[in-house]
């Protein structure tokens, strides 16, 4: 099966194979397994970056016009057709703009914050597939390493905040660090649900294994959970504290603006994105579909990614919906939901998913225990 | 953590306008605060003594910019006073009209603005849109949307247009369906209740010694209403309720406006019929020139010396949407007030602030300031 790092060997050997024919002495020695590899790597994430940072910025487009709906408005509308280019103008103009840091900032801090942060948001895109064979490489604790990297984020939101030297962003960065904390631990938890019932950390595995069932229904527990998880970590309404515009100004990034403010606003959207990513991989049985959908709807070229995309722009139309209708909650009312809501939900969760899958052993449903008993 | 001092203001999301609380935090509860007004000062009151009676009107309109016509209505009653002037019975009731429609465009902002402190994003624009919808009736017959310079000392400017009276009833059947709406995205979510239920009370013994009055004071069950206490205009002969709730938090004056709105509804519909039945005019005859003519011939310094109008002192005060505005004109003849004096609502409620935001978190600075509706136009005049 055809895989992204296939495309992108394809790509360097075409390209070098070109190199080469300008520069004939230089030929076989471009054309070296190793060379092609590298190239390959190079290319490979280049084509990451540059997809997953389109899909962001579609995904801003998506949310402001689904947004404008949901508020009796269009949204963007004039910048191309629909206003499908307004963010890219935005985001040119945002690129246009000066860098500078207030004077009493701390230097390090302040630049190396946003940096970490987008780094580690875009780095999550080369964990996660999209469809078959569509990553770059299957590990088999993906999942593990994608929440891994999805938790660093509290860390380098602090230090932009605490570097900013300014007190809305010293109290948005502690009020994140707060939140992000404290909601990683049911996010596990539901997802400690998923991994007892699909026997497996690997994303990949995880998909195939929702062949007969998508987990989001013996397993809508953890589901809301995670949901709810995902909402505060990505930090949108109505867990949109740590940057409350009503009170603390624009909370953690208050002292960012042009590139850097690009940063987290990109950074931010990168992880909506997983986010919704996550939900499908994990609950909706990510690129496949049911068996009793027909399979001209499954069969076409790049139907896997196809789907996939069209289940995590709907998950993250949910996220939009959530967003239009609630207000926002306080930080306290947050952290006491988190902590004695959540956590036993998602406790309760995972006793659910050890239920199913001992039920599925049972001798009704003609299932050998898989313990090798 | 210790205690730091945080300027909310005077460029700050939660303001609404130029002013600046100054909050002392302990993490993140209140310990103290101190709000700083005066940002917005454009000594209106010291203009006035300057202006002709009818140009202090368009001053009117700058005072508060959401409320602009409660704040003409406020000039005019009290100049008629100083001046011994008589309105028209139409117009009377066209002032109590374009009141309560002032009152519904400035509830509707102050909810919009209100929902928006508390991070609901689609009621805002639900709000803005109702409130387009006023503006554009106000325009229709004042030409303005939110400077209307149409009340006059002796009447108002115009009379209704053909047709005015079917457009509006149309509008308030649109508002009175938009009202449910309302209640249903705010009241109808927990987080609203987790948010607002309990903040900010300020008790009814507080509120009279403060000097707080309007939505703050009915919603601590406070019963006073200057339209019904002291009725000026047509409002002796409309009837209506004084809406009023008990607990004195966030919540309870999000009641006592949106019952307001719909009250408001009730006293246009009754103020619309009378309107259709008694046409006539809407300016007294026989005011001295001057009133009618704002411009003095320029060359022409004699016109200083017309002393002939009698003297007199005039003072007015109304329930405006924010709370109780007063005005005082003191008239030593001539064509200009020789001193104006405004009481503004919003500056009472807001000095008060020590009483209903202490103790709470900065969390909770937006919806109670929020729910004080503040104009900062009027506050700093």
């Amino acid at each position: 099966m055809l895989t992204l790092f296939d495309v992108a060997v394809v790509l360097a050997t075409g390209l070098l194979a070109v190199l080469g024919f300008l520069v004939p002495p230089a030929h076989d020695g471009l054309l070296q397994p190793w060379v092609v590899t590298a190239l390959a790597s190079l290319l490979f994430a280049a084509i990451l970056l540059g997809a997953s940072m389109i899909n962001t910025i579609m995904l801003i487009w998506f949310e402001r016009k689904l947004l404008g709906r949901f508020m009796d408005r269009r949204g963007a509308m004039h910048v191309g057709f629909a206003g499908l280019l307004q963010n890219f103008a935005d985001g040119l103009k945002l690129f246009r703009k000066h860098t500078f840091k207030p004077r009493e900032a701390d230097g390090l801090g302040y630049y190396t914050g946003p940096t970490a942060y987008m780094v580690t948001s875009v780095v999550l895109f080369g964990i996660l597939p999209i469809s078959s064979g569509w990553n770059a490489g299957s590990l088999p604790l993906s999942l593990l390493l994608a929440l891994v990297v999805f938790s660093f984020a509290p860390l380098f939101i602090f230090i932009s905040a605490w570097s900013s030297n300014n007190k809305y962003s010293l109290i948005g960065g502690m009020r994140s660090a707060a939140q992000m904390i404290a909601y990683e631990v049911p996010i596990l938890l539901a997802v400690v649900a998923v991994v007892v019932i699909s026997g497996s950390f690997d994303l990949g595995q995880i998909v195939t294994a929702q062949q007969n069932y998508w987990y989001w229904g013996p397993l809508f527990l953890a589901l809301v959970v995670f949901v709810a998880g995902m909402l505060a970590e990505m930090e949108r309404i109505p867990f949109d504290l740590p940057e409350a515009e009503a009170e603390l100004v624009e909370g953690w990034n208050t002292e960012y603006g042009g590139m850097l403010f690009a940063f987290f606003m990109l950074a931010d959207y990168v992880r909506a994105l997983v986010g919704s990513i996550l939900v499908v991989l994990l609950f909706l049985g990510g690129w496949t579909l049911p068996s009793y959908v027909p399979s001209a709807l499954t069969s076409f070229p790049l139907a896997g990614i196809f789907w996939f995309m069209v289940k995590t722009y709907l998950v993250f139309g949910l996220f939009v919906w959530i967003r239009a209708a609630l207000p926002r909650v306080r930080t306290d009312q947050l952290l006491r939901v988190g902590w004695m809501r959540m956590i036993p939900l998602s406790l309760l969760s995972v006793v659910l998913a050890a239920v199913v899958v001992v039920a599925r052993c049972l001798p009704l449903f003609g299932c050998v225990p898989p313990l090798g008993g | 953590m210790s205690e730091m001092w945080i300027n909310m203001g005077p460029q700050h999301p939660m303001t609404h306008g130029l002013w600046n609380l100054r909050v002392r935090i302990d993490g993140e509860i209140i310990l103290g605060v101190d709000p700083e007004m005066g940002y917005l000062h454009r000594g209106i009151e010291k203009i006035s003594e300057v202006r002709h009676y009818n140009e202090v009107i368009t001053l009117m309109d700058r005072t508060c910019y959401v409320a602009g016509m409660s704040w003409e209505h406020l000039f005019v009653l009290a100049a008629e006073e100083a001046l011994h002037v008589e309105p028209p019975e139409r117009a009377r009731w066209i002032r109590t009209m374009s009141d309560e429609f002032q009152r519904i465009a400035s509830h509707i902002m102050w909810y919009a603005a209100f929902v928006q402190d508390i991070g609901l994003m689609s009621p805002f624009l639900y709000g803005m849109r109702d409130r387009d919808l006023v503006l554009d009736l106000f325009q229709s017959y004042t030409g303005g949307r939110l400077t209307y310079e149409y009340m006059r000392v002796g009447g108002v400017r115009n009379d209704l247009p053909p047709g005015f009276t079917g457009r509006a009833r149309k509008l308030l059947d649109w508002l009175e369906a938009r009202f449910k709406e309302y209640d249903d995205l705010c009241l109808g979510s927990d987080i609203f209740h987790k948010r607002c239920d309990g903040l900010g009370v300020l008790s009814a013994d507080d509120c009279e010694a403060l000097g707080v009055t309007g939505p703050m004071l009915r919603s601590a069950g406070v019963a006073r209403d200057l339209r019904k206490d002291r009725p000026y205009s047509a409002y002796a002969d409309v009837e209506f309720d004084v809406a009023t709730a008990k607990a004195a938090d966030v919540t309870a004056r999000y009641l006592v406006r949106l019952e307001e709105l719909r009250q408001s509804v009730r006293i246009i519909r009754q103020t619309l019929d009378w309107l259709d039945r008694h046409p006539g005019p809407v300016l007294a005859d026989h005011l001295p020139r001057w009133l009618g003519a704002p411009y003095a011939p320029i060359g022409n310094e004699a016109y200083l010396l017309k002393r002939s109008y009698p003297k007199g002192r005039g003072f007015s005060t109304i329930e405006e949407p924010h709370g109780e505005a007063q005005a005082y004109v003191v008239n030593e003849g001539g064509e200009h007030p020789y001193r104006v004096k405004f009481r503004s609502p919003v500056f009472a409620n807001v000095s008060a602030a020590h009483k209903y935001l202490v103790g709470y978190r900065i969390a909770d600075i937006p919806p109670i300031m929020g729910s004080v509706d503040i104009c900062v136009g009027e506050v700093d005049r």
